[in-house]
This record gives structure tokens, sequence and C-alpha cells, in this order.
């Protein structure tokens, strides 16, 4: 991993066997890492050290990990990635809608782990950069300047709103979405609670753009919470 | 008997049934007493007292009791329709008959109270031996990847040095697995206790069957390695109302059970289908099936096939069972003609399905 040029990160994570897998995991990997066991510490360091990410495990001792988020947001734009249990997606679907980048649910992996910092760095350095022209992952490419959608060699006719949506995935590729995240950006602030929408047009997005709609490769479900448009 | 009534209405039921059966009785004896010694009469009260007994609780027996001596003596004991007693020795009866509808209606209370404790103990006694039977397969299954970890880490801590490369990444592998199979025994079990308490919300919202096969198949990911699976889900099939998490979680049990099942290159086959009512999802391979007969046991806890690779909990399926349930459907599992097994389940559908915004293009 050369990309994250020694970024700095701040652990915010009170279960001391989770700072010791994660310190000896992302120094290997090259990251500088600040830890804190409690919320307002975190806040503190996050103010005075001013990190590159933030990991925020959602169950600390003294301030709930969703109050620790919007603390945060109220002044920085640092990408933040939520530490949380498998089973409580309301809370990840609120830390999300906080602010949250992204999560990962406990037990997890560290290549998983990894695989989200990478996608949330990216995002933050992309974001003082003009946009790409075009997104490709796989066999899937699109065409933003010219509004054209590609399968291979094969060019792929989209409605108005399939394409909205999908530029909006390849926007935020490779991180989690929320349905109400996608609902307000394509459809509205009104509709942010028909998900039943979202989940029809996604059904054709992947019928137009997936080998087997049953079986994405692209266009990912996270049940209970959101999707997500893979891009590696 | 009476237990299946909540305890208000039956004491009131009981007493109204004691003063209707000693007025049956009374009317019987009314229609037929020229035919009949007075003895006999005393037998007909003495039958209705037995039935009061059998069918309520102490209070009305008591009241059926008393009622019958007293309406013996108004309507069969001379005088006539008066409580007043010429023939002193009909005391002696009326003592007699009080004595024994009492001890009737005392000892067939006692019957009916020593039946409830015996179910009692009855339905107790199997639920204590479910519950030692599932605790006693949870400690096994919980130590033996505990013993697997711990023996594998300390083997690294107290003599790493000496091992060679591939015996130590042996030992994390063996770590690794098992921690996974660990963590999928602890969600079964808390998934189980959530549906079993009641503790389970369903939240339902309007989903395509496609996008949950979809999300199930892809967190399996390596677990089905090069495992061919075919799916056959209709574009029009309609959206059904169900909670996407609990529903993502059935058809991950369904297909991991059909991993465990059957040899590593055969199909597992995914369907779903649409009629009137609602949909039928279907999860069916080409393993040897179900022994005959166990086709509703497998649904029950600690149920266990001969798995080729790996003991799991005894509880997917029981959970499968559970969240079906808990959307109002129903989950079965049927041999194959061809050979194999389907675990068929059904969502139902009442409500009509939500309007989508005009077609865009």
């Amino acid at each position: 991993m050369t990309d994250n040029e020694e970024a700095l990160v701040l652990l915010i994570e009170d279960e001391a066997q989770i700072r010791r897998f994660l310190r000896a995991a992302l120094g290997a990997h090259g990251y500088r890492l600040v830890e804190s066991t409690t919320g307002e510490d975190g806040l503190v360091q996050a103010a005075t050290r001013l990190p590159d990410l933030v990991i925020v495990d959602l169950g600390l001792p003294d301030l709930d990990g969703v109050d620790v988020i919007r603390k945060l947001r109220e002044w920085a734009s640092v990408p933040i990635i939520v530490l949380s249990a498998r089973g409580q997606e309301r809370d990840k679907i609120t830390a999300l809608d906080a602010g949250a980048d992204d999560y990962v649910s406990k037990p997890f992996g560290v290549g998983e782990l990894l695989a989200r910092m990478r996608v949330a760095l990216r995002h933050a350095s992309s974001a003082k950069e003009p946009d790409q022209p075009t997104f490709t992952v796989g066999d899937l490419k699109v065409d933003l300047a010219h509004r054209k959608v590609f399968t291979g060699d094969k060019e792929v006719h989209l409605t108005p709103i399939e394409f909205k949506l999908l530029t909006t995935l390849v926007r935020y590729a490779g991180k989690v979405l929320t349905h109400r995240q996608l609902l307000k950006e394509v459809w509205g602030p009104p509709y942010a609670d028909q998900a039943h929408y979202l989940r029809v047009y996604m059904a054709q997005l992947r019928r137009k753009l997936e080998a087997d709609p049953a079986r994405p490769r692209y266009f990912l479900t996270e049940p209970g919470v959101g999707y997500r448009l893979a891009s590696e | 008997m009476s237990s299946h009534v909540s305890p208000l209405p039956a004491d009131w039921a009981g007493y109204g049934l004691a003063v209707m059966v000693v007025s049956l009785c009374t009317a019987v004896s009314w229609a037929i007493h020229s035919h009949l010694e007075l003895s006999n009469i005393i037998m007909v009260y003495l039958l209705g007292v037995v039935g009061v007994s059998a069918w309520t609780s102490r209070g009305p027996s008591l009241l059926a009791s008393v009622l019958s001596v007293l309406a013996f003596d108004f309507f069969f004991v001379p005088p006539y329709l008066s409580f007043t007693v010429l023939d002193s020795q009909y005391l002696i009866t009326f003592a007699v008959m009080l004595v024994v509808a009492l001890v009737i209606s005392t000892l067939a209370d006692r019957i009916r109270r020593q039946a409830e404790a015996a179910r009692a103990a009855q339905v107790s006694a199997e639920t204590e031996r479910l519950r030692n039977a599932l605790l006693s397969s949870v400690s096994h299954d919980l130590r033996t990847p505990l013993a697997s970890i711990t023996g594998s880490a300390s083997s690294l801590l107290e003599s790493g040095e000496h091992l060679d490369a591939v015996t130590r990444r042996e030992l994390l592998q063996a770590i690794h697995e098992e921690a996974d199979r660990l963590n999928r025994l602890v969600q079964d079990l808390l998934e189980m206790t959530r549906l079993e308490s009641g503790a389970v919300i369903v939240r339902r919202e309007w989903h395509p069957i496609e996008e949950l096969v979809g999300a199930a198949l892809g967190r399996l990911g390596k677990r089905l390695g090069a495992r061919p699976v075919l799916t056959r889900i209709p574009a029009d099939l309609p959206l059904v109302p169900l909670d996407g998490v609990l529903i993502e979680q059935l058809l991950i049990n369904l297909i991991d059970n059909a991993l465990k099942y059957t040899p590593e290159t055969s199909p597992i086959e995914i369907a779903a289908f649409g009629d009137d009512d609602g949909v039928m999802v279907e999860v069916a391979d080409r393993g040897p099936g179900l022994p005959p007969g166990d086709e509703r046991r497998v649904f029950d806890k600690l149920y266990r096939g001969q798995a080729k690779a790996g003991r799991g909990s005894g509880l997917g399926l029981a959970i499968c069972r559970g969240i079906v349930e808990a959307h109002g459907g129903r989950i079965w599992a049927e041999n194959r003609s061809e050979g194999g097994v389907a675990f068929r389940f059904t969502l139902p559908v009442k409500e009509t399905p939500p309007s989508i915004p005009p077609g865009d293009d």
C-alpha cells in the first residue's frame, strides 16, 4: 500500500484488544495511528491532531458514537469509518445519515477495513480535484461527459432516472449510501422514505448492466442499510 | 377441562352450570317421579353433582350439592312444594345425600388438580429436556472451536520459533477458521433466542426477491467457492412486503444448508414463483435428500443430518422456520423425485403493491 502516504488515523475505541490488533495491522500498512479510548478525548484529539481519517466505535463508554460523529461533522469533513456489531442496522443508518462515510461490522477482517479506508481516503482527496470524466469497474464503463454507458463494447440505453441513480452511485463509488441518501439525491427530499422506488430502479439497472442480476458484481446490496457500487 | 377458560368467566359459567344441571335433574325427576322410588330420584341428583364436579371447579360443585338437597326436599319430599319435613327420617336422607355429594365434588376436584399438575410436569419436563440438550450441544459446539483456537495460539506463542513457515500458517489458518465458526454459532444462538423470546421486530418494506437472493449469495461469497448456482426469478415477480435483513438471513441459512449436505460440485437451484396469495421461494439441491419421514423434523432445534463438512449449530433451519412464521408464511421440505431436496417457503402478500413513479423514458 503506497497510496496512503503515511496517512494519520485517529482510532476512537475503548476495547484494548481491538486497539491492539488495529495498531499492528494499520502500522504494517504504513498508517500512523493516534488512539483514544473515549468520545470526549477523541473529539479533542481530532481537533488538535487533525487526522486524515477517523475510525470510531459505536459503543463507547461516555458518548454515543453517533454523537461523536455529529460533533465532528460540525467542523470537520475528515472521512469517518464506523465500527459496529452485526444486527445493529438501525445504528449504522443513523451513523451514516449523521455523516459517517462507511462502516465495518464486528467481527471484521483487516482486509475489509483497509478496503473501506482506501475508498474513504480516495474520496477525501479527489474532492479537491475536478471529477474524472469516465468511471470504469470490470466490464462497466460510464462516460460521464458524454452521458454514455457501456458493458464491454456494447452501449446500453438508460432512462434519465436510471442514469441519475447510476451517476450518483459512481460519484460515491466504493462507499455505502443509505436508502435516504440515494432517494434524496435522485428523487429529491420529499421521496426520502420511498425505498421501494429505489429498489425497483436498482433492479432495472442490474437487469441492464449486470451479467446475472441475481448475482450482482457491481450494484451491491447492504441489507437494511443501502447500496454500494463496487469500485475494485 | 375448565383450565382453558379464563378464571372469572369460568367461575360464573360454573355456577350457572350448577344451577342449570340441578334444574334439569329436577325437571327430569318431576317428569318421571310417579314411576320412581325416592331413592332413585336421589341418584338422579347425585349424577348431576358428579357431572358438575367433573366439568367445573370446587365452588360450583358445592353449590350443586346444596341445591340438590334443597330441590329434592322442596319438590319430592312430602309435603310437596315446601321445605317443611314431616317425617324426620328424611333429615338423615338429606344429611347423607349432602355428605355423598360433597365427597364426590371434593374427590373430583382433587383428581382434576392432580391431572393438571401431571400435565404441567410433563410440559416442564419436555422443556427441561430440550433445554438440557441445547445446553450440552451448545457447550460442546462452543468448546470445540475454542479448544482449537487456544491450542493453535499457544503453540504459536510457546514454540513458534521452532515451527516452519507452513506449519505456522496452518495454525493461523485454523485460528481464523475456528473463530469464524464460533462467530456463526454465536449469531445463530442470538438469533434463535431473539426469535423465541418474540424480541424480533419484523420491519416490512416492499422488496424484489431477486435483490435478497443476490445479497445472500454475495454474503456467502467465498463459502460458495466454485459451486454452480442456478437462479430462476421471473423479472415480473411482484414486490413483497418483508424484512430484508431477516429474509436475507433465511436465504443464507438455506443455501448454507445445501452447501453443507451436498458434494462440492453439486449445483444449487434458487427459484421464485408468484401467485395471487404471494410468492413462493425454493432453494433446491441435488444431494442425497432427506431420510424419509424427516421432512418435518429438519426444522426442529438441534436436528442435524450427516453433514460432510463440519458440524453446524443445529439451529439454522429452526431459525428459518422462525423467520418465515414471523412473516405469516410457511416453510417445508420435500425430497425431489429426480434426487436431492427442495426447501420451499411462502411469503404472503395481502396489501396492494405500492405504486411506482411513472416510466421516465
